[in-house]
């Protein structure tokens, strides 16, 4: 391989340089690569019969129109990456990658339904899913879609589902231990990245999931299962023996939807998910916040918001009203699933909710660490918005102000955010029971680590509130 | 097993599925049999073997608390 020649600028204009997306590269039947900031999917030889098979059936037309599956365009042949190219397309473009360690509950059961279904309409035309995992979908205006045109295969009759075991890993699991155990266990998904080992789930489980059918099927006696068929040869040649009817196989997947569908999780009773009822403000600064929020995002250019330390999305959907699309961070697991929820009811597609620790952003993770991305590195804002973030990181967490200030700088060349002081009763709590060891917490020392990166824009404080509202602008 | 696999199945995996189908064939056929016996009620679309056992789980519960 020959090292990247160093660009020169005095050089005319070449074709642009292609980069194969890191994260593609377990299936050889293809992968994505990007060029021109836009991503291509290439098809190699060794799947034509089957590609060819696929792009503009009866299946792969309803799928699209049913939303299940990302749209392309066809592209040039010519774009193609190394030997072995068959096709190359041009997927519809996703505006924000996010993972399913980032996902709410209900954003992760619903792109599971999702994968069910496609998996459904698929076996019904005679065709199966040759992957079921939860990389392999993406939400796109606030609705999960999957993204890997090259997931169908035809089905040969007899044939037991080869994502199986994919789909329990990656959905299911996790699931059932978010809504049976603790929604926390949602976390789980970023250090077992390729799903929830099934006999680790059956452990963490509680007995009484036994009595549920497809809990105890796809679950306990799965992962007992593959416990006595761990591979050694004899086993793997029997089970390429195995055999099941397709009706009984659509079956079997109906089942495991409805024991998706069956598991639920109120949110109710975390951190935060009733917080923006008891919040210290009156209704007059609520209302001075809302209109100060909505003229600063206005004043910013670009259309992405990133909202950090969204609760159920109040402003979110303020910056949405005024024009960006946003996606809503928040650390509560409960905050976001409430907020995603509203914004299903109400068909809004132009937020996004992402469950995520401001303190402790989705690191790089997989191969080399560059498999899946780090949120950094994801981050292309044109304007965060941290309202009643910054004395939680700067107290709770000991966040020192120019490090906090920082971050936002790394994140976005805009920020709107909201300086708490410490009269204020929200802070108080938050010292109550501590020693107060933050002399720098004042608002003299917020314009001070803001001047080390920003200038302030705009200053103003909230109607009847202690409380002050910046729009910084990076320097 | 299809050509173009990549992921590893399992071979527990892939043994499992037509143990479970079968049950599950059962219990719908049952399932459709004493429903067809009880007049006036009409088999929910969503409803498989899982709201059946699932609420027998719950009523197992019911049971053990008393209820």
């Amino acid at each position: 391989m020959t090292p990247p020649r160093a660009a020169d600028p005095a050089a005319p204009a070449v074709v642009p340089e292609a980069t194969r997306d890191p994260g593609s590269f377990r299936d050889p039947s293809g992968f994505v690569f990007w060029r021109d900031g836009r991503p291509y999917r290439q098809i190699q030889s060794r799947f034509a019969t089957e590609w060819d098979a696929f792009a503009g059936s009866p299946l792969e037309r309803r799928l699209i129109e049913r939303g299940r599956l990302l749209p392309y365009e066809p592209a040039p042949l010519e774009l193609a990456q190394g030997a072995g190219a068959h096709a190359v397309i041009a997927p519809e473009r996703i505006d924000f990658v996010s993972y399913p360690y980032e996902w709410t509950f209900g954003e992760l059961k619903d792109a599971a339904l999702l994968t069910l279904d496609a998996e459904l309409d698929a076996l019904a035309d005679g065709w199966t899913l040759r992957d079921a995992s939860a990389f392999n979908v993406q939400f796109r205006d606030g609705r999960p879609v999957l993204i890997d045109s090259l997931s169908f295969e035809p089905h040969e009759e007899g044939v037991p589902w080869v994502a199986y075991r994919q789909f329990c890993e990656h959905f299911l699991a996790p699931l059932a231990l978010m809504a049976r155990v603790d929604v926390r266990f949602g976390n789980l998904l970023r250090t077992e990245i390729d799903g929830i080992p099934l006999d680790l789930a059956a452990r963490l489980l509680p007995s009484r999931t036994r009595l549920n059918f497809g809990l105890l099927s796809h679950v306990h006696l799965h992962a007992r299962s593959q416990r006595r068929h761990a591979a050694n040869e004899d086993e793997g040649v029997a089970a390429r023996g195995a055999r099941i009817a397709r009706s009984r196989l659509i079956g079997l997947i109906g089942n495991l939807r409805s024991t998706v569908k069956g598991l639920d999780w109120t949110p109710a009773g975390t951190e935060w998910s009733d917080y923006a009822d008891h919040t210290s403000y009156g209704d007059a600064a609520t209302a001075s916040k809302a209109r100060l929020v909505e003229a600063f995002v206005r004043e910013v250019a670009g259309s992405r918001a990133w909202d950090l330390g969204a609760n159920t999305g109040r402003y979110s959907r303020i910056a949405a009203d005024a024009g960006k699309r946003v996606l809503a961070f928040d650390i509560d697991p409960a905050a976001a699933e409430q907020h995603y929820r509203a914004l299903k009811g109400a068909g809004r597609t132009d937020i996004l909710p992402l469950v995520q620790d401001v303190a402790n952003p989705s690191p790089g993770l997989g191969w080399a660490g560059r498999e899946r991305r780090s949120l950094l590195e994801r981050a292309d804002p044109d304007v965060i918005l941290a309202l009643a973030l910054v004395h939680h990181l700067a107290i709770s967490r000991n966040v020192p102000l120019p490090m906090l200030l920082g971050l936002f700088a790394d994140l976005a060349p805009w920020a709107v955010v909201e300086f708490v002081p410490r009269e204020d009763p929200m802070v108080r709590r938050l010292l109550a029971a501590r020693r107060d060891v933050f002399d720098d917490y004042t608002i003299d020392g917020f314009r001070a680590a803001a001047a080390g990166r920003f200038e302030i824009a705009r200053e103003e404080p909230i109607a009847e509130s202690p409380r002050t509202l910046f729009l910084l602008r990076r320097r | 097993m299809p050509e173009l696999a990549y992921i590893d199945p399992g071979s527990g995996s892939l043994i499992i599925q037509g143990a479970i189908a079968s049950i599950v064939a059962v219990v719908v056929f049952f399932r459709g049999q004493i429903a067809r016996l009880i007049p006036g009620r009409r088999q929910d679309e969503e409803s498989t073997t899982t709201s059946t056992s699932s609420s027998t789980a719950s009523s197992v519960d019911d049971a053990a608390k008393g209820g």
